[in-house]
């Protein structure tokens, strides 16, 4: 068994998969991995604050920026992560397949940093068709615990293989004189470390049956002629796989790749106010109460309470504000909102200015029912209370008869179907 | 000059260091990891997680990775008789093929089976990918044809003398 592993792993060999190889592929898969984390982590936090945490109001498009990213990267991922997988693929078949405690160790954090990473950025582009059928667990806990078991297993992966990610960083100490990848068992060091050390060379005896005349075939098929273009190929494959990807689906995020949107989940100026739609009025269960005559918006302050119908509300001097509103799925698009600024609302009650505004809205039972405004988005000049978009009244699927927008925050805490504001000590 | 023999565990003591450093934030960052799925998961879902952990596991190692071996052999084989280049572009729109279409497919699919509104999904997937797939093996066509005829009137102006192999 472990000399046909060995076999096998052998036989696997072919010019773009080498060290130098793994190395180039992993340092961009794995900056892809950080971006994805950091954006990650952002737009948790964005959600679930810390105490002492502030966020920046300005760039208004900063949360899609970052939520853009993060779905890009993730999707650029997948020719990424296969082409690192393909690289490194004979190490699958690696003989002893287990050397020992350590050895066992390693493989399983392998094991744990690859199904990690396949799961999570399956169930991110899922998530982006809202496909939540699929998964048998919330999908928000599950992604962000897998990160942290991602980017863990991702920092010991990288101090396992830093003496050959040391080897083969640069280009000119990968390749000998002909063009071919150093072997990575005679390790040549220059300067201080000099030294050579020789592979410990395992003889291999001829293997017989029919994995033996599998492999005699193999052998008599010649391997391609030309391995530095074979190695350009595959790189050029991956980047042109990457590259297909982004420009047909980053659309959905980034306005300057609209026309060619065609495979994305999303697409720009398709929806009622010309906006795509993530929760509908019915889904939310709002249909009744949103477009009841009756409706008004309680303000409150301790013991201080205002009520607003929504002729009040456009009574209250009008602001009109370019906005985008995007959405943790990556997608976003830029509108025009129209209404009275919060902190109007806020002031009328007699709400301190440092003071956190709790905004609940007519759908029940639901994560997104309720929000917190923390100051510095509460008092900013932008943040309205709108009634407008793009021109015409607000349409009940975008949360009519008023809604929160902000600038730099995620869609799902820019509270539709307002039922009240509640200034928070 | 003396020729120092250096084992795989003696690496400079940078690297080392830095070695012992990154796994010690990686098991780190596991634990907390492990702390998340504690405390912020709920017990119940535990197992459908470990059920798409394994199965990635056994999608990517007992069926995708047998599968690219099997077409990696094809090729090699078919590599005696049809040109490298041509192998090459064929073997980068295949690629490219396959990655867009397990992207897209579950869309058509999520699209079939219904959407929370019609702006989730709004566009035709099934078409859109059809064209782009077509596209590229046009384009791969193209590529392959000016590849071939440069070789061919290569090879006449030598009088033949570098044939393919």
């Amino acid at each position: 068994m472990q000399r046909l592993l060995f076999e096998l792993r052998q036989r696997l060999a072919a010019p773009s998969r080498n060290p130098r190889m793994a190395v180039v592929l992993g340092r961009l898969l794995g900056a892809a991995f950080l971006l994805c984390f950091g954006t990650g982590l952002y737009s948790h936090f964005l959600q679930e604050p810390l105490p002492w945490m502030h966020f920046p109001t300005r760039p208004v498009g900063l949360y899609q920026l970052t939520q853009g990213v993060h779905i890009v990267t993730g999707i650029v991922c997948f020719p990424l992560i296969t082409a690192k997988l393909y690289a490194v693929f004979p190490e699958l078949f690696q003989s002893p397949p287990i050397r020992g405690l350590k050895h066992a160790l390693e493989r399983a954090s392998i094991a744990l940093f690859v199904a990690a990473s396949l799961v999570e950025i399956t169930i991110g582009l899922l998530n982006t068709y809202q496909w939540y059928q699929l998964f048998p667990f919330s999908f928000r806990q599950t992604h962000f615990t897998f990160s942290f078991v991602i980017i863990g297993s991702l920092a010991i992966h990288i101090g396992i293989k830093l003496p050959i990610i040391a080897k083969y960083w640069k280009k000119k100490d990968s390749y000998d004189e002909n063009g071919d990848v150093v072997p990575l068992d005679r390790v040549t060091y220059s300067g201080e470390d000099a030294g050579v050390f020789e592979p410990v060379a395992g003889e291999l005896q001829p293997v017989g049956g029919v994995t033996g005349r599998v492999f005699r075939w193999i052998d008599r098929t010649p391997e391609p002629p030309k391995p530095q273009a074979s190695r350009r190929a595959f790189l050029a494959t991956v980047g042109i796989a990457a590259a297909a990807i982004v420009t047909f689906t980053a659309g959905q995020s980034f306005r300057i790749l609209d026309s060619t949107n065609i495979l994305g989940p999303r697409k720009n100026g398709i929806g009622p106010n010309s906006l795509p739609v993530n929760r509908t009025a019915e889904a939310a269960k709002v249909l009744e109460s949103a477009a009841s005559a009756n409706w008004n918006l309680a303000v409150t302050n301790g013991t201080v309470s205002k009520v607003f119908t929504r002729a009040d509300l456009l009574a209250l001097p009008q602001y009109e504000v370019q906005l985008p509103i995007a959405c943790v799925e990556g997608w976003s698009q830029m509108a025009s909102w129209k209404g009275p600024r919060l902190s109007d609302l806020v002031d009328a009650v007699g709400g301190d200015a440092g003071a956190t505004i709790r905004a609940t809205s007519l759908e029940q039972k639901s994560l997104y029912a309720v929000s917190s405004v923390p100051p510095e988005y509460a008092r900013d000049e932008l943040t309205l209370v709108a009634l407008e978009l793009n021109g015409d009244e607000l349409d009940l699927d975008h949360g009519y008869p008023a809604r929160l927008i902000a600038p730099g925050r995620p869609g799902v805490l820019q509270t539709k179907w307002l039922s009240s504001l509640e200034v928070l000590a | 000059m003396t020729e120092a023999v250096t084992r795989p565990q003696d690496f400079s003591p940078a690297i080392r260091r830095w070695r012992v450093a990154l796994i010690i934030v990686g098991i780190g960052l596991l634990a907390l990891g492990g702390w998340v799925l504690l405390t912020d998961v709920k017990p119940q879902q535990y197992i459908g997680i470990l059920t798409w952990f394994l199965g990635a596991l056994i999608i990517h190692d007992g069926i995708i990775a047998p599968i690219v071996f099997a077409i990696g052999l094809g090729m090699r084989r078919a590599s005696s008789r049809i040109p490298f280049v041509v192998l090459v572009i064929v073997q980068g729109a295949l690629v490219t093929i396959a990655l867009l279409v397990a992207i897209v497919v579950p869309e058509i699919l999520k699209k079939s089976i219904g959407t929370g509104n019609e702006t989730l999904l709004p566009l035709d997937y099934a078409r859109n990918l059809s064209i782009v797939v077509v596209a590229l093996l046009a384009l791969a066509v193209v590529l392959i044809g000016i590849v071939l005829r440069r070789g061919a009137k290569r090879s006449k102006a030598h009088f033949a003398t570098l044939s393919d192999r």
